[in-house]
């Protein structure tokens, strides 16, 4: 009698499972690599959204990687791509999906509804990264590299850790912009991918305030900010000491900063920089000469370049280091006061950077 | 039997973050969050120390036991069927919870009806077990989570991502006086040792407890974690805005050399494990409370049969959280489990006080009882 009601009940049990679930096998999906958000200048459908499905295949080598792209212009994204999906045989699955791009033009009027749709969205992961198309995110998604190994595998590997560690190369993950486009004291940046024939070069950002894309910067600048937000990344250093150009390859960089009053009671943001590395190009016989001097001359131009840096995003009222947020950790005065303050500080703040390069060796050669 | 002890501790105290802990507290983040916290390690571990020390003064006998032997039936029973529907409640709110958390992020096509449906028939079967079983599950789970939990905190606590401006900015609005809820919600961290009130049938004559600074030490730490680690990957606005925050935490750290890159997937194993342990407690617990309120039970640690008893009470619990999960949805199950927190801690307080007081007595009549013995064996001699 016992056996006979376990028997049912299992059975039953394995009833729930079998009767109404939902779940799709892996070759009836389409995976989503990369998805790409445009303003479509339609104004009845003003997204054009973008998806880069791969083509799965048995072959892994150079080359092999194809994918199909998907494009539909739509009301809202969620509406986007619920229709494009009458456009592909497969269910598509954003559960792969590790490249979000949003176009120049829309990242210059409004992005928070891209992101929205994002992050409410479950399948989404918060590590996907978030980066900008240039000149639109959908010809950034037509390019197919040609050394693909699978399909997507580039722009991941140009943004992770594995492959290129490239210093002009930011990356920003969907939980990081939110982050940054929700606090008070830290604003957003994003990398910016420029089509290359058929590569791509992704050595600029885009400042942010809390809505839109208001500059982009150069790649040296570029470089200049991932060095002090960043600690233990390969770069570089250049700069001249008595028309002699000298190059520092940047093993180590540390950069601490602080907000403190100056001596007129002007506040000033205080910035200590420290640079280890080895020398890459230098004049000849420079084993010899005191470096000290080299050192002292590198850092100053250093510190220069950082100070017309911060200058600028200042000038354009944003704050991608997060001076504000430091502002509010460490001079906190009571309920929301702290914040406005900093807002009434941060234009005409006064920033003193001091820059302690070390050089290591002289490489191989004397 | 330390270490079971600390078992009990540890699954609740972990358990927190189903609970909507974090949530609450996060919510109230400017609003006397920081200090209730800081008020609540205090509260917590005195109340832990209360009534765990109480409770050895009652060899092998549990909460019910002792209650029945002082007071009329009529007074107990109501008591009973209150506590056990606190601890019914509190897992119905756990499983239901994690049935939407599995539906959104491990597979959006299952409805979470059938997750549920799942979770409770492996619950009512763990439940039914004989409180010692239910010891050595717990022993096994714990060490096989234990791992995974210190996994997933060492890759939050070392990642770059981690703004600790963020958390600090926070941690600066402590000067704000403490409210109720968050206060009732991070004592919550503490509330293991109320499983005593079963457990202590299991636990040895002689049992005492050891190493207490354990208690507020990874208290502390386990609520502080739970708040500030999502206040650091999602900045002090920005936090507010999930709904399933730590499953969003851990989905925001990255195992770039792991066999899948999201976190995500071992966060979610573990808090199964989890749910599944804390409601199968639960209802076990609640199961031993009503059994007991007839008056023919005799409390058994280790029954070679599973009474029939057992079943119908697991499954009239396992139907009721299918009704519950019908009736209630998303956010109402949230607000629920904010009452339900505050409701616990009064309850928690009451029976730590009462079980003390009851104490104190047993111990003050046997203290004269030794009394009257040394005198008879003065006379005596």
């Amino acid at each position: 009698m016992r056996r006979l009601i376990s028997l049912v009940l299992f059975t039953l049990m394995f009833g729930i499972i079998l009767g109404g679930c939902g779940f799709k096998d892996i070759d009836k999906r389409f995976f989503v690599v990369a998805a790409g958000i445009d303003e479509s200048g339609n104004p009845n459908k003003p997204f054009r959204v973008t998806l880069r499905l791969a083509v799965t295949s048995p072959k892994i080598e150079p080359g092999a990687g194809k994918s199909q792209i998907e494009t539909i212009e739509a009301k809202t994204i969620a509406e986007g791509v619920r229709e494009l999906k009458a456009y592909v045989d497969k269910e598509l699955d954003f559960g792969h999906c590790k490249i979000f791009m949003l176009g120049e033009k829309l990242a210059r009027t409004e992005m928070t509804q891209a992101l929205n749709w994002m992050t409410r969205r479950r399948d989404i992961q918060m590590i996907a990264n978030v980066s900008i198309g240039k000149p639109s995110a959908e010809a950034i998604l037509q390019i197919q590299p040609k050394t693909e190994r699978y399909p997507g595998n580039t722009l991941f590997l140009s943004f992770g850790k594995e492959g290129t560690d490239s210093s002009y190369t930011l990356s920003e993950y969907v939980f990081g912009l939110r982050k940054r486009l929700t606090e008070k004291g830290i604003d957003p940046v994003l990398p910016i991918i420029v089509s290359e024939r058929d590569t791509y070069r992704i050595s600029q950002v885009g400042l942010f305030n809390k809505k839109k894309l208001v500059t982009t910067l150069k790649p040296e600048e570029t470089q200049l900010y991932n060095q002090i937000t960043k600690t233990y990344l390969k770069s570089s250093l250049g700069g001249n000491v008595e028309d002699d150009p000298y190059v520092l390859t940047v093993g180590k960089i540390r950069s601490n900063y602080n907000i403190k009053n100056g001596p007129q009671g002007k506040p000033v943001v205080q910035m200590i920089i420290r640079i280890n590395g080895l020398l890459e190009e230098a004049p000849k016989m420079v084993f010899e000469k005191d470096w000290t001097p080299i050192e002292q001359e590198l850092g100053r131009q250093y510190s220069k370049a950082v100070v017309q840096l911060l200058k600028k995003f200042q000038r354009y009222g944003v704050d991608p280091v997060g001076f504000g947020i430091r502002y509010r950790a460490t001079h906190y005065s009571g309920g929301d006061k702290t914040w406005q303050d900093w807002q009434r500080m941060y234009p005409n703040i006064d920033f003193d950077v001091q820059t302690h390069v070390t050089i290591e060796g002289t490489g191989l050669i004397k | 039997m330390n270490r079971y002890y600390y078992y009990s501790f540890l699954y609740v105290l972990l358990i927190n973050i189903m609970m909507f802990v974090p949530n609450i507290l996060i919510q109230n983040r400017f609003t006397g969050g920081v200090s209730s916290m800081l008020l609540a390690i205090p509260f917590g571990t005195m109340l832990v120390l209360v009534f765990s020390s109480s409770m050895t003064k009652f060899p092998g006998k549990a909460v019910p036991e002792i209650l029945y032997e002082r007071y009329p039936r009529w007074f107990v029973t109501p008591v009973m069927w209150v506590l056990a529907s606190i601890y019914l409640l509190g897992s119905i709110i756990v499983l239901v919870a994690f049935s939407v958390v599995i539906n959104r992020f491990y597979n959006p096509d299952t409805s979470s009806t059938i997750v549920l449906y799942l979770l409770i028939a492996a619950c009512i079967y763990c439940a039914t077990r004989t409180t010692l079983s239910l010891l050595f599950i717990l022993e096994m789970l714990i060490i096989i989570n234990a791992p995974l939990v210190v996994f997933v905190l060492g890759k939050a606590l070392f990642t770059s991502d981690l703004d600790w401006d963020a958390m600090h900015t926070v941690a600066n609005y402590v000067t704000v006086k403490p409210n109720l809820d968050s206060f009732a919600a991070a004592t919550y961290i503490f509330s293991g040792y109320l499983n005593l009130s079963i457990l202590n049938r299991a636990l040895p004559p002689n049992f005492r407890l050891k190493h207490r600074w354990i208690i507020p030490l990874v208290g502390t730490l386990a609520m502080f974690t739970s708040v500030f680690i999502p206040i650091g990957f999602h900045g002090t606005e920005g936090v507010d805005e999930y709904l399933f925050i730590w499953s969003i935490t851990a989905d925001s750290m990255k195992m770039e050399f792991g066999f899948i890159e999201r976190v995500l997937f071992l966060y979610l194993i573990l808090y199964l494990n989890l749910t599944l342990l804390f409601t199968t407690f639960g209802w076990h617990k609640a199961m031993e409370f009503l059994k007991s309120t007839s008056k023919s039970y005799k409390p058994e640690l280790d029954a070679d049969k599973t009474p029939i008893l057992n079943w119908v009470i697991c499954g009239s619990f396992g139907l009721l959280t299918i009704i519950y999960s019908i009736v209630v949805d998303e956010k109402q199950n949230y607000n629920i489990a904010g009452k339900w927190l505050v409701i616990r801690f009064f309850t928690e307080v009451i029976s730590a006080i009462w079980i003390f007081w009851l104490a104190y007595r047993v111990r003050s009549k046997s203290k004269s009882k030794s009394k009257i013995n040394v005198k008879e064996q003065t006379e005596s001699k």
